[in-house]
């Protein structure tokens, strides 16, 4: 029985290690690789009729109206809107949160309104979205469930993305919710990619959940441009697009 | 067969632009547009979503045209799968509603055309459609009507005569589906009127006119476009045509819109649709009115409004019209589609009555006497609309509204 828990123990160590020290080249790679192909699969098709003149004023104006604001998801479904507004928002906020990890930004960028509201901006809100981001998720998956064979197909990408997503998501949130193994004296460095990046934490968090969600963070990264995640890029070229084409529309 | 098949697939699947492979590979089949689609909120069946025929390309593309499925997964299209396709693909109106309903704002109206142009490479395309294009290669329309007809609607109409000039400031195109059919031919003989009244100096083609294309190009023949664009331009320039009016929304946007790309120029000439040109000529005091105590409700086109961005100009024209204009919920670039569209007629009448059905009910609850339209499909969807589910209300075209009001309709 020792033995056992001693070889899971180890097997454990073994893996974190790897998706501390090698899983992020591999996440780079693959990553990089991914993009490389998804490119090379739209350059080989041929171009459209007419040469496309992206119209910069049109362009921004299309991306802050659809991307920014949703505007059509607004006039089409208001419950979809919201979830929609709440998922990107919160994304955008966990995004945020992590750079103060990676050193991008620090706690005294809040201190000019009082200790306490930084706290709160550091400590407490990051709960309240992570939990935002989460239901928004499970409404998401519940929804295509739902309507699913009725008003949509999905491809097995549709869902391997988002319960990706939704596990690392829940590991994530998981983390804040477990007690730290300790509190060190000075910062606690996971060191990802020497010099390039280094993660600061202030506590030591649980090492199952942190690893969980770093490996999951880690294929998901790797699983974006092979889902229809890409549109975290080609969603803003698309309205860019047809801002720049649409000239049919009343101006 | 099956082999040639998929020989062909590959070669034809191989035309969506790297824009349209771009927007395959990011729709996320969120169905967003679905609820706004005319055909699917009709059937509820789901091969007529708009998201699913996303899927159902980019499921045959990858087939063809990616890796991973080429080394793991099933690379064979069968005819099942064309004949999948084509029942999605003309189960349309090809109305634009989708593209704003979709967040990434793709360009569905092509790519929907694009998928029709595949479903005739493969042999997929519905036997009426095709027949349709025997017909235009016979007699350059697509009603299999001797072009020496194309000129019947003067006769049945009070005008004698019309001109056909050999120089002109202005030329009246007037559309297969206004000359040919008869409940439109009321439209022609108020804009040739309505032309007269204001003494322009203008001219028809007569049998020179041939099809815009639209039917060609959103049937998925090009090439067949793109010979009446040449042959319709040459015929307007060398007459010296500095303005084009016509009736039809479809031809307006296929002369604005798709001549250029067709061509790869823009023609010498302006195109106006009939109802920007009454707008003018109501705005400058050139055509005088009386308005009618009718309450009017007007639907836009799709092609005029929501692909052809003519919203404002109707309204404008309306006021001079009727003293109590009224608007459907839906209106403007939202506008749900009538089902006159997209060639759905040849597919499936009464998917098409059952659309139109939900408009004419709507005009009628907002208690209009008369519903008002600006597309010869659009008159043709509601008067059928009117005979055979027994909704009454009067239907007209805008320009024929400004005849009567001009008391000479």
């Amino acid at each position: 029985m020792v033995w056992k828990v001693i070889a899971l123990n180890s097997l454990l160590a073994a893996i974190y290690a790897f998706s501390v020290e090698k899983l992020p080249y591999i996440t780079l790679v693959v990553t990089f690789i991914g993009v490389a192909l998804r490119v090379m699969r739209w350059r080989s098709s041929p171009p459209d009729h007419e040469k496309i003149r992206m119209d910069p004023v049109e362009s921004v104006k299309y991306v802050l109206l659809d991307v920014v604001l949703f505007r059509k998801t607004w006039r089409t479904d208001k419950a979809m809107w919201l979830a929609l507004f709440l998922f990107h928002g919160s994304v955008a906020g966990i995004v945020f949160g992590h750079m103060r990890g990676f050193h991008i930004w620090s706690i005294h960028m809040f201190e000019a309104f009082g200790h306490a509201f930084a706290e709160f901006m550091v400590h407490t809100l990051p709960i309240y979205v992570g939990y935002v981001f989460i239901v928004t998720q499970v409404y998401f998956l519940v929804r295509r469930v739902m309507l699913e064979n009725k008003q949509l197909t999905s491809m097995p990408n549709d869902y391997i993305a988002l319960v990706l997503l939704l596990l690392k998501s829940i590991a994530g949130q998981g983390m804040r919710l477990v007690p730290p193994e300790g509190v060190p004296a000075t910062l606690y460095n996971v060191v990802f990619i020497p010099r390039f990046v280094v993660l600061h934490l202030e506590t030591i968090p649980n090492s199952h959940w942190f690893h969980i969600h770093i490996i999951l963070t880690q294929l998901f990264i790797m699983y974006v441009p092979f889902s229809k995640f890409i549109h975290i890029i080609t969603g803003v070229i698309a309205p860019a697009i047809y801002g720049s084409r649409r000239k049919e529309i009343d101006r | 067969m099956t082999a040639e098949l998929n020989k062909k697939a590959k070669a034809s699947l191989g035309k969506f632009t790297r824009r349209q492979v771009m927007e395959l590979d990011t729709c996320a089949h969120c169905a967003l547009c679905t609820e706004n689609c005319p055909a699917y909120n009709e059937s509820k069946d789901p091969l007529h979503a708009p998201g699913v025929r996303s899927a159902m390309a980019v499921k045959l593309y990858d087939k063809k045209y990616n890796f991973l499925t080429k080394l793991f997964g099933k690379t064979e299209i069968t005819e099942k799968d064309v004949e999948e396709l084509s029942e999605s693909a003309y189960h349309c109106t090809l109305c634009g509603r989708c593209m704003e309903s979709c967040p990434f704002g793709f360009q569905t109206h092509e790519l929907w055309s694009r998928i029709r142009e595949i479903v005739a490479d493969l042999g997929g395309t519905p036997i009426n459609v095709a027949r349709l294009g025997k017909m235009l290669d016979e007699n350059m329309n697509p009603y299999g009507l001797d072009p020496d007809e194309r000129l019947d609607w003067v006769d049945y109409t009070d005008l004698h005569e019309i001109p056909e000039e050999e120089q002109a400031e202005v030329a009246y195109f007037v559309g297969c589906t206004t000359a040919f059919k008869g409940a439109n031919h009321d439209v022609a003989f108020s804009i040739a009127s309505i032309l007269n009244e204001v003494k322009e100096d203008w001219t028809v083609l007569g049998e020179d006119e041939w099809c815009c294309g639209n039917p060609s190009l959103i049937s998925g023949d090009e090439h067949t476009a793109m010979e009446y664009a040449l042959h319709n331009v040459e015929a307007l320039e060398s007459r010296g045509v500095k303005k084009v009016i016509t009736g039809c929304a479809g031809c307006y946007r296929v002369f604005r819109f798709e001549y250029p790309k067709l061509l790869g120029r823009e023609p010498k000439f302006e195109i106006l649709h009939a109802v920007e040109y009454l707008r003018d000529v109501l705005v400058s005091g050139r055509l005088k009115v009386e308005p009618t105590d009718e309450k009017v409700i007007y639907h836009d086109p799709c092609e005029l409004s929501r692909l052809g961005g003519v919203i404002e100009a109707p309204r404008e024209a309306l006021k001079y019209l009727t003293k109590e204009p009224l608007e459907f919920d839906e209106n403007g670039i939202d506008v749900r589609c009538c089902g006159g569209g997209g060639l759905l007629q040849a597919v499936n009448n009464e998917m098409r009555l059952d659309i139109v059905t939900r408009r004419l009910t709507e005009a009628k609850e907002k208690g209009a006497d008369i519903l008002v339209s600006a597309c010869p499909a659009c008159k043709l969807a509601f008067t059928d609309g009117v005979r055979e589910r027994g909704i009454e209300i009067e239907v007209l075209d805008l320009l024929e509204l400004a005849a009567k009001r001009l008391g000479v309709l």
